[in-house]
């Protein structure tokens, strides 16, 4: 099992040429708090560098009409991966600039239209990758001020971010409210309650406990060259796993790697695939991924295999990229706590999986293998994390999800990256927050006799999982050259998504208010999004 | 994102009634619950038509629409005609969840009916929120001893005595019919063999060979080949088959393969010769002289009025369709939904419906031979068993000739003759 070429992880490479290409050329020696511009045919173009070395970019019309949007981009890694790792690498650390979605692999549509349209864009590449939430926070207000020094007729900001990005947008709006008019979290990224910690923590221990003891969860070495090796040495391990599991998928053979408790598993008949898809139910993994629907089988076995097999198949596509994440993520947050973040001492992973024993009964090969299997995890030695660096995650990537401005979320049912919990845990968030204003609007009520009903400021746009969507090789596998379902991956979004997107935003921004639910529910529609509020999707497992 | 919450809406309206307020800032109330109008109630169905478990459960839907129309043609309930969408879940619990949601906000259906599988009726009611949205899901066809529980499904009624009744009914049996023979299980290895698990432990029964099986797994060849493999070396003379019916093709077609004789004891759910025969009707002998169990008249039992007005229904719309244990299911579900719609009145709404059953439920005419254990704590549908033997034909016909009925509870109670004396059909067959 291959990760997806168009992993985010990949595809956020080098975008430093990439404006050049959208309007003008770029003058080649910006400098620090002074960005040069250069305006052609109506379009100014600015480049520009923070002062943490953090390079922007910058883009308005002639036509400026006063709203520009600061985009923030999502994860790249911290450390230079090697061709040897394909398809993660190769990949060199960047800094680049990224002035709006979909510019980094090329697609340059959104920019090129909201600046037609007289929209601003702006963006940062940031001077730390990873987990880069302090820095995107500073060169976000660098970057707004340097706009508007540019452009002093700037009335509205929206901030605008893929994966992590959208959350240093959501954390520019709550630590900087003056500076923000309006939100858009794509594939939103949060970790309430450490539930991302958790979520990509227990699927790289579950894969610790059964299939290769030496993967590490975690306990990253201080030395930098030592931390870059290990995190490369896991990244491999996960791969060579996720490999022997695809071959094992029919047979039930194990990797060869297993550990004491994989073996005896093994041993006892139960396949690989099984202990495969309890890790990724107990951890939140989707059972739907990129190319496997879950209700679809190849010819001659179309009734069984979405019973036995699929969500097996699923969880091995999207492991791919937890894996890979996981890993980078972990060692990233350790260097920046100062100690391992994940824990899972008091973790209950029986609870984790009992709504999910009937429900995937057939692939799991029924209870008694579930018990078994859970019976193992619990006879494996657990992570202990150190408080003080659990301590530190809050300040590290903590977001209060409170929603003041008006805010459009997109979010895909399947992601695998950034969990539809998150976008889940938004929407409670804000329907506990909008019953908390309607209530105290009724109280004002009372005494000033006028009731003035609270006015929402959160649309979610959702790309639901199509039901069937899966192709098959003539030899029965799913074929991964095929179309990617619909709302599956990580920030899969088209740039009709993202103008629309944009349009509601700035549209919001502009009046004070979304639509009515009609107008939203036919745009969404047109682009392949759904505005249904009554969806919801599983929250967190660590937190249900 | 507005939260929707009636409670809060209900005391807008009351302090701003109070302030004198005018009421134009309010959201409007609704009308009426989705799926209904004057003259019509949409009610909807997901099973597998397709997929391992479609046999014989393709024709519920099919049973249920036939009497649907027989009222309807004799002016419906309350005024009302019954429309009935049906879906197809292939017996994926998460195709099983889409198919319900499509009911509930693409065709905006009343309430759910005949909901078939304990997976899958567990996922539609985790995943489509049916007690937080106050959907009624009716009669499902799962015997799961949790779906009676109010606490955890509000708004979800059984219609099957639970796995666990059964068990217990079962274990009584074999104590003293097989008292010192060598005892095999053979079971679905999720709830529902939970359930029977939790029944036969009980009654004080043990096994000396225990098969457990994912389900779905029947469908493989090599599973029922096995399950006799195991049978053969453990000597079992008498082998209890707690499973779907296509687990009992697979077992008692390999068990004809391989020689092997013992004494087979079939759950209810397990045991329908027709769905049997779908497979292969060289299959259906193989029925004889094995025990089975049903709280429901023989489909076969004419003298029943009953399964007369069902098979003169049934033969009139689905004239090519054997009638069997299935249509009996799908009928009296119909049969069972319309009384509670009926009794519910003309002030139709979700809420008053599932008040109604809780209330009036016990009370209600069935097919059933055993009580119905409807109230404001419990959700259970029947409450016991009547033994049988399997005829050469596949017919179940009641051991001694006519129909003893064991009731007993989920519980620690105890397995008891019944004294249950089923009120007279309505006129027609027409709940009032």
């Amino acid at each position: 099992m291959k990760i997806s070429k168009k992993s985010r992880l990949l595809t956020s490479v080098a975008a430093a040429a990439l404006v050049a290409t959208a309007v003008v050329g770029i003058p080649s020696t910006a400098q620090a708090a002074d960005p040069q511009c250069a305006t052609a045919k109506f379009v100014t173009q600015c480049a520009g560098v923070g002062a943490d070395g953090a390079p922007y970019l910058f883009i308005a019309a002639a036509n400026f009409n006063g709203t520009v949007f600061v985009w923030s981009h999502g994860i790249r890694p911290a450390i230079n991966i090697p061709a040897t790792l394909a398809p993660v690498g190769p990949y060199t650390i960047t800094n680049a600039a990224e002035p709006g979605p979909l510019a980094a692999s090329g697609d340059l549509s959104v920019i090129n239209t909201l600046v037609a349209q007289g929209y601003g864009v702006a963006g940062s590449g940031f001077s730390r990758q990873s987990l880069n939430v302090k820095e995107a926070l500073a060169a976000n207000v660098e970057l707004i001020g340097a706009f508007k020094k540019k452009f002093p007729t700037t009335k509205k900001v929206i901030a605008w971010g893929a994966s992590l990005g959208s959350l240093h947008s959501q954390k520019l709006a709550e630590t900087n409210p003056e500076l923000v008019d309006g939100v858009i979290l794509g594939c939103p990224a949060a970790n309430p309650n450490d539930a991302l910690v958790a979520y990509f923590g227990d699927a790289l221990w579950g894969f610790k406990a059964l299939f290769d003891p030496s993967i590490k969860v975690g306990g990253y070495s201080t030395d930098p060259v030592k931390r870059q090796q290990e995190q490369l040495e896991n990244i491999g391990k996960v791969l060579v796993v996720l490999g022997k599991l695809s071959g094992g998928l029919s047979s039930g053979a194990w990797p060869d790697t297993a550990s004491p408790a994989g073996k005896a598993l093994a041993a006892a008949g139960i396949p690989s695939r099984s202990a495969l898809l309890a890790v990724g139910l107990m951890a939140g993994i989707p059972t739907r991924s990129k190319h496997v629907d879950g209700t679809s089988g190849p010819a001659g076995a179309a009734e069984t295999y979405p019973l036995a097999v699929a969500p097996a198949v699923a969880i091995l596509e999207n492991m791919g990229t937890v894996g890979v994440a996981g890993t980078l993520l972990m060692a990233d947050g350790e260097l920046l706590t100062g100690g391992k973040v994940y824990d899972n001492s008091k973790t209950d992973y029986a609870a984790r999986v009992a709504a999910d024993r009937d429900l995937y009964s057939f692939a799991l090969s029924g209870n008694s293998a579930v018990d078994a299997i859970i019976a193992s995890l619990a006879a494996t030695p657990r992570e202990t994390a150190d408080a003080a660096a659990v301590a530190k995650i809050p300040s590290l990537i903590g977001l209060k999800g409170t929603i003041d401005k008006p805010t459009v979320m997109m979010a895909a049912e399947s992601d695998e990256y950034t969990p539809a919990s998150i976008a889940q845990w938004y929407i409670d968030g804000y329907g506990d927050q909008f019953a908390k204003a309607k209530d105290a609007a009724l109280t004002a009520a009372k005494s000033s006799r006028d009731y003035k009903a609270p006015v929402n400021k959160m649309i979610a746009l959702w790309a639901k999982t199509a039901p069937k969507y899966s192709k098959f090789t003539s030899a029965g596998t799913p074929d991964l050259s095929a179309t990617v379902g619909a709302g599956t991956g990580h920030c899969l979004y088209s740039s009709a998504q993202w103008l629309l997107a944009a349009k509601l935003a700035a549209g919001a921004v502009a009046t004070g208010k979304f639509p009515n639910q009609g107008p939203i529910t036919t745009q969404a529609k047109k682009v392949g999004l759904s505005y249904d509020k009554k969806f919801r999707v599983p929250t967190f497992k660590s937190l249900s | 994102m507005v939260r929707m919450n009636r409670r809060k809406l209900s005391l807008t309206s009351a302090v701003l009634a109070v302030a004198a307020l005018t009421a134009s800032t309010l959201p409007a109330q609704a009308a009426s619950d989705p799926g209904l109008t004057a003259t019509s109630i949409k009610l909807g169905i997901t099973v597998p038509m397709t997929g391992i478990a479609s046999p014989g459960y393709n024709k519920i839907p099919g049973a249920m629409k036939a009497y649907f129309d027989y009222v309807n043609a004799n002016g419906g309930v309350n005024g009302r005609k019954i429309t009935l969408v049906i879906k197809d879940d292939q017996y994926i619990p998460t195709t099983a969840v889409a198919k319900a949601n499509e009911l509930i906000l693409r065709d905006k259906v009343f309430a759910l009916v005949g909901t078939l599988g304990t997976a899958s009726t567990k996922a539609i009611s985790a995943s489509t929120q049916l007690s937080k949205r106050g959907i009624p899901s009716l009669f499902v066809n799962t015997g799961f001893s949790g779906f009676a529980d109010k606490k955890a499904y509000p708004t979800t009624f059984s219609i099957l005595p639970s796995y666990q009744m059964e068990a217990k009914i079962m274990g009584k049996y074999l104590k003293e019919n097989y008292a010192g023979k060598k005892l095999a299980l053979i079971y679905q290895d999720d709830d529902f063999g939970r359930d029977a698990l939790a029944g036969f432990k009980q009654a004080g029964v043990t096994f000396g060979t225990y098969i457990p099986y994912a389900s779905g797994s029947q469908a493989l060849p090599a599973t029922g080949a096995g399950w006799i493999s195991k049978l053969k070396a453990a000597g079992a003379e008498v082998t209890v088959l707690f499973g779907v019916t296509s687990a009992s093709t697979a077992a008692l077609a390999n068990a004809y393969a391989a020689q092997f004789k013992t004494q087979w004891v079939l759950g209810s759910v397990g045991g329908d010769a027709t769905t049997i025969a779908a497979t292969n009707k060289a299959y259906v002998p193989l029925l004889y002289g094995a025990k089975g169990f049903s709280f429901a008249p023989a489909p076969t039992d004419s003298a029943d009025e009953y399964i007369k007005l069902f098979q003169t229904i049934y033969a009139a719309a689905q004239p090519t369709q054997t009638f069997d244990n299935n249509v009996v299911a799908g009928m009296s579900n119909a049969f069972l939904a319309v009384q509670a719609l009926a009794a519910t009145g003309s002030n139709l709404t979700r809420a008053n419906l599932i008040k109604t059953i809780e209330d009036k439920g016990a009370t209600f005419a069935s097919p059933f031979l055993t009580p119905l254990g409807y109230s404001k704590t419990a959700h259970i549908g029947a409450t016991g068993y009547w033994i049988g033997t399997y005829d050469p034909t596949g017919a179940l016909k009641p051991d001694g000739g006519k129909y003893t009925v064991y009731t007993t509870d989920s519980g620690s109670g105890d397995v008891v003759l019944s004294t249950y004396k089923r009120p007279a059909m309505p006129a027609k067959g027409l709940p009032n």
